[in-house]
């Protein structure tokens, strides 16, 4: 009986020990999480506090660190190795989880934190060669003095950081999910800056277009997706004289080559049914960034000014820190991203420069005919070749390791392999391989290390033949007066179309056959008409002699960032930072009234008739609280499902939905079109009925999701931006957040992806420049500055930039200042 | 209520100088094994210390700091209010340390033949 009673008990609070202290799926370990001395009582605005001496061993000499009242830190070093150190160690301080998570999920590590559940999310990072296109940019990076000390300096600044983090001090995502920081390398910071890569320029439409050009042919294929679409005012003005010799392009191979794997018009195979296809989201346009330059013409002050706001996913930690970083020969401030060293958009004391995503198709996928199911040969010109393999293990928590064996061809990985499920992320059939730029050794950082020193056009010029992937519009202006735009990166040199659709990996005419020389790439430098502008739309026009891609951003944000410039004259920082939260939508402003002529006086129920008056009396604008652009976009949404979706044929699990260019093209000039009628009845639909269907469905619609007419109905309700914790933790976000804007208006906050930085910089003697990011410094949630900034930036209100030309000067924006010095 | 203020103190202690939060179930259990009078005293002592050392403690980070980290995990976990984890946290530790408690009494009992009032 004692014997029981001491063994019953004992195993109890075995139990209960073992139940506190290991984590249950997404239960936290309570034991160790709710304990008030280490757990994540721990991680409150004590934090906060800035120390006024920190001991850092490595530092060659004494680094000042000066905060302002945002928790910007201004670091000022005595040479290269030291800022960077210093901005390793900094950026730790603020953002280790996230530095951590970012590049677990880029090298397809996340299963060793969460378990199985994240299994198949690595396994398509490891077999798109995330970890293998990491390595080659690490080794690239290795080679050259310059960014291979900086990588050294700031990994050891992030390791002297963990060296003396205490477990309690652990960032509370660690807690939550119970596990610890491990040291960081320079590898890591390539896996980062090739996440981002992915992030920016990974996906492509080749699989859902040869589906669809299968289906509809190759005539409506190009109708629907054009090369050069309607409404499009491209990058580089119109009629801008190209400064170089073209070089011969590739010729296209011929329809039928014999003896060739998997000719792409055979595709998809038959053994390949419509399981096969598990599809993505619709595809998305309009998502993107805005960047533009006004010369010293048309300013108040005879200076460029220069605005930026990149729009990527919303996330609290923001993906971005904002920084400034000063030693001899370099002094910049900007935004950094954490983990990596530099400012990635920002200005110097004499120049500024900004980004958009060059959204140039540099992905292509290579169907491979293999000899047999070992996949140690490959048909390659006509010949069997071997492959290689390369060993992914992949860690699994709480299960035995996985070890996926990726098959290699000279293209690049096998993404996928006969008889496995499509992936979510790359609905691409089996045995196809893939070619990215991102793939090929690369040194992005060195661009970066020479723009946070640029100090003319000659600099900002150097520094971009070093940007291979992920392709940008790269803005500029400075102090002498230049602005410019660079449409900048390595792209194959390829015949038209090459890679649209799904190549042949045996034919050598569909292979990569060389580059575009850098000085070929689409720029221009102080146009005439005295801007510059790009929003991620197509490059340039049909002049332009070499083929990027085919798949941009819509007209929208481009068209009317163009039409607000070339009105404006005697411009100031206040007129950009307005126009960067403009809200009105082009879209509805071409489409609004003719569809309402259409409609004529259709509207039937009262709703509907609420729903006519609220757009007539509508000025376009997407504010947060007009029901109008409720109405307009699910209006849109239905118009394009019903003109749309009835075209899906053959082996198509659904129709990729042209551009809203070609859309507006056909309701504007050709009502007439094929595509209005739905194939599903046997009578013949206008577009007038179309429209007068898709009004009611939309009425419908928003009363079946968000109530009878009223408040409920308004746009910033409607839309529902949300920003969520970079892991999905419940309680670490914002559930919801009513702003202005929508996709395709310049500003374009959307539901979960919006401005990540804006920023305004006015050139001249004394550079002031204006910014902000949804969210705050610190990457801990229980930090006070951990989102303080989600409110103005909801509201578009930034701040002005703190750039101090020495660590002692004084600014009433200071709030402390650190002294860094390295151990005795 | 002495071996009430001995054990929190020790257990603060030892919490405070390591990362462990497992010293609230080997404390009373040690208290069980070693100075326990009856296995009610045991689990009650362990209970009182553990579950009030809690308390206090993120009461006090609480009011010194951690409000808003403790309002967005009460969000987190679903318990809505921060009040709410707090008194979570203090059961969690209390149940803890007096099933820790009475298994130590019980193992005490094996090797005393005598003097339970258990």
């Amino acid at each position: 009986m004692k014997w029981a009673r001491v063994v019953v008990s004992l195993l109890f609070a075995a139990a209960i020990f073992w139940a506190l202290d290991n984590r249950h799926g997404v239960v936290p370990a309570f034991g160790k999480f709710l304990n008030p001395f280490a757990g994540f009582w721990q991680n409150g605005t004590r934090g906060d506090k800035l120390p006024a001496e920190l001991s850092v061993p490595g530092l060659r000499a004494e680094v000042k660190v000066v905060w302002d009242s945002r928790h910007v830190p201004h670091i000022f070093a005595e040479n290269d190795h030291d800022l960077n150190m210093a901005q390793g160690y900094i950026a730790a301080s603020l953002r280790l989880w996230q530095m951590e998570f970012q590049v677990m999920y880029a090298g397809g590590r996340l299963s060793e934190v969460v378990g199985p559940t994240a299994l198949q999310l690595d396994r398509f990072h490891r077999r798109f060669g995330m970890v293998w296109a990491a390595e080659n940019a690490a080794a690239e990076t290795g080679q050259d003095p310059q960014t291979r000390e900086a990588a050294q300096a700031y990994t050891a600044g992030v390791n002297a950081y963990l060296s003396g983090l205490k477990r309690k001090d652990f960032p509370v995502e660690y807690k939550i999910l119970d596990y610890g920081p491990e040291p960081w390398t320079d590898f890591k910071s390539s896996l980062l800056l090739k996440y981002m890569a992915y992030m920016l320029c990974g996906n492509s439409s080749d699989a859902d277009w040869t589906r669809l050009r299968q289906a509809l042919g190759e005539a409506a294929a190009e109708a629907l997706f054009p090369y050069y679409p309607p409404l499009v005012d491209p990058v580089i003005p119109p009629g801008t004289p190209l400064d170089f010799k073209p070089v011969p392009v590739p010729q296209p191979p011929s329809k039928a080559t014999p003896g060739m794997g998997g000719a792409p018009g055979q595709w998809p195979s038959a053994t390949l049914g419509p399981a096969g296809f598990a599809l993505p989201g619709q595809l998305e346009h309009g998502l993107g960034s805005n960047n533009w330059a006004v010369s010293g013409k048309l300013t108040r002050s005879g200076f460029p000014i220069l605005c930026n706001d990149m729009h990527l996913g919303l996330t609290l930690p923001m993906i971005w820190f904002e920084v400034q970083l000063s030693a001899p020969g370099v002094n910049v401030r900007g935004v950094a991203l954490p983990g990596s060293p530099g400012v990635v958009v920002g200005y110097t004391e004499k120049a500024a420069w900004g980004f958009t995503n060059g959204t140039d198709d540099v992905v292509d996928w290579y169907a491979v005919k293999f000899k047999d199911a070992s996949r140690r040969e490959y048909l390659d010109q006509g010949q069997w070749k071997p492959t290689w393999i390369r060993e992914e293990p992949i860690k699994v928590r709480g299960s035995q390791a996985v070890v996926d064996r990726v098959v290699y061809t000279h293209l690049g990985p096998v993404f996928r392999l006969e008889g496995e499920p499509a992936s979510q992320e790359a609905d691409v059939p089996p045995d196809t391989a893939v070619r990215w730029v991102g793939h090929d050794p690369s040194n992005e950082f060195k661009t970066l290390l020479m723009l946070d020193r640029a100090r003319n056009y000659d600099d900002y010029l150097a520094a971009l033949k070093f940007w291979d992937c992920p392709s940008q519009n790269f803005v500029y202006a400075d102090s002498e007066g230049n602005i410019a735009i660079w449409h900048n990166g390595k792209f194959p040199l390829r015949w038209k179309g090459q890679g649209r659709y799904i190549l042949d990996g045996g034919n050598p005419a569909d292979a990569w056959q060389g580059w575009i020389p850098h000085a070929h790439n689409p720029h221009v430098k102080n146009p005439a008409r005295g801007f510059v502008s790009s929003a991620n739309q197509m490059h340039a026009g049909a002049s332009y002699p070499y083929y990027l891609g085919s798949d941009y951003a819509s007209y929208e944000r481009g068209a009317r960032i163009n039409e607000i410039l070339a009105a404006s004259k005697d411009i100031t920082p206040e007129d950009m930072i307005r126009m960067q939260g403009d809200v009105l939508n082009i879209r509805a402003r071409a489409l609004v009234p003719r569809l309402m002529e259409l409609l004529k006086e259709a509207a039937s129920s009262a709703t509907e008739k609420l729903a006519l008056e609220e757009l007539r009396a509508w000025n376009f604008e997407c504010r947060a609280r007009f029901i109008a652009p409720s109405i307009f976009e699910r209006w849109w949404r239905e118009l394009n499902v019903l003109t749309w979706n009835d075209e899906k044929k053959g082996d198509m699990t659904r129709m990729p939905w042209p551009s809203s260019q070609v859309m507006i093209d056909l309701i504007l000039n050709h009502p007439d079109s094929v595509y209005f009628d739905d194939k599903g009845t046997p009578e013949h639909e206008t577009l007038a009925e179309i429209a007068l269907k898709a009004f009611r469905a939309a009425c419908q619609g928003l009363e079946k999701d968000f109530g009878p007419w009223g408040e409920s109905w308004t746009w910033g309700k409607v839309k529902g931006t949300r920003i969520d914790h970079l892991g999905r933790i419940p309680g670490l976000g914002w559930d919801r957040l009513e702003a202005d804007g929508t996709s395709v208006t310049i500003d374009a906050i959307a539901r979960a992806w919006a401005p990540s930085w804006r920023m305004v910089v006015a050139t001249g003697p004394e550079m002031k420049a204006w910014g902000i990011y949804p969210g705050g410094q610190s990457g801990n949630p229980g930090s006070a500055y951990y989102d303080n900034s989600v409110l103005d930036w909801a509201v578009d209100k930034p701040y002005e930039l703190i750039f101090l030309k020495s660590a002692d000067e004084q600014n009433p924006g200071i709030a402390a200042r650190t002294i860094m010095r390295g151990a005795k | 209520m002495i071996a009430v203020i001995i054990c929190l103190l020790i257990m603060l202690g030892l919490q405070v100088l390591t990362p462990f939060w497992w010293w609230i179930m080997i404390v009373p259990f040690a208290y069980g094994v070693a100075a326990a009078r009856s296995g009610a005293r045991a689990l009650s002592i362990g209970f009182i210390s553990a579950g009030l050392l809690w308390l206090g403690s993120c009461l006090y980070f609480y009011f010194t700091g951690s409000r808003i980290i403790a309002g967005r995990i009460s969000r987190m976990i679903g318990l809505g209010k921060p009040g709410l984890v707090i008194l979570a946290a203090s059961l969690v530790a209390a149940l803890a340390a007096a099933i820790s408690g009475y298994a130590g009494y019980a193992v005490q009992k094996l090797f005393h033949k005598s003097g339970s009032k258990a």
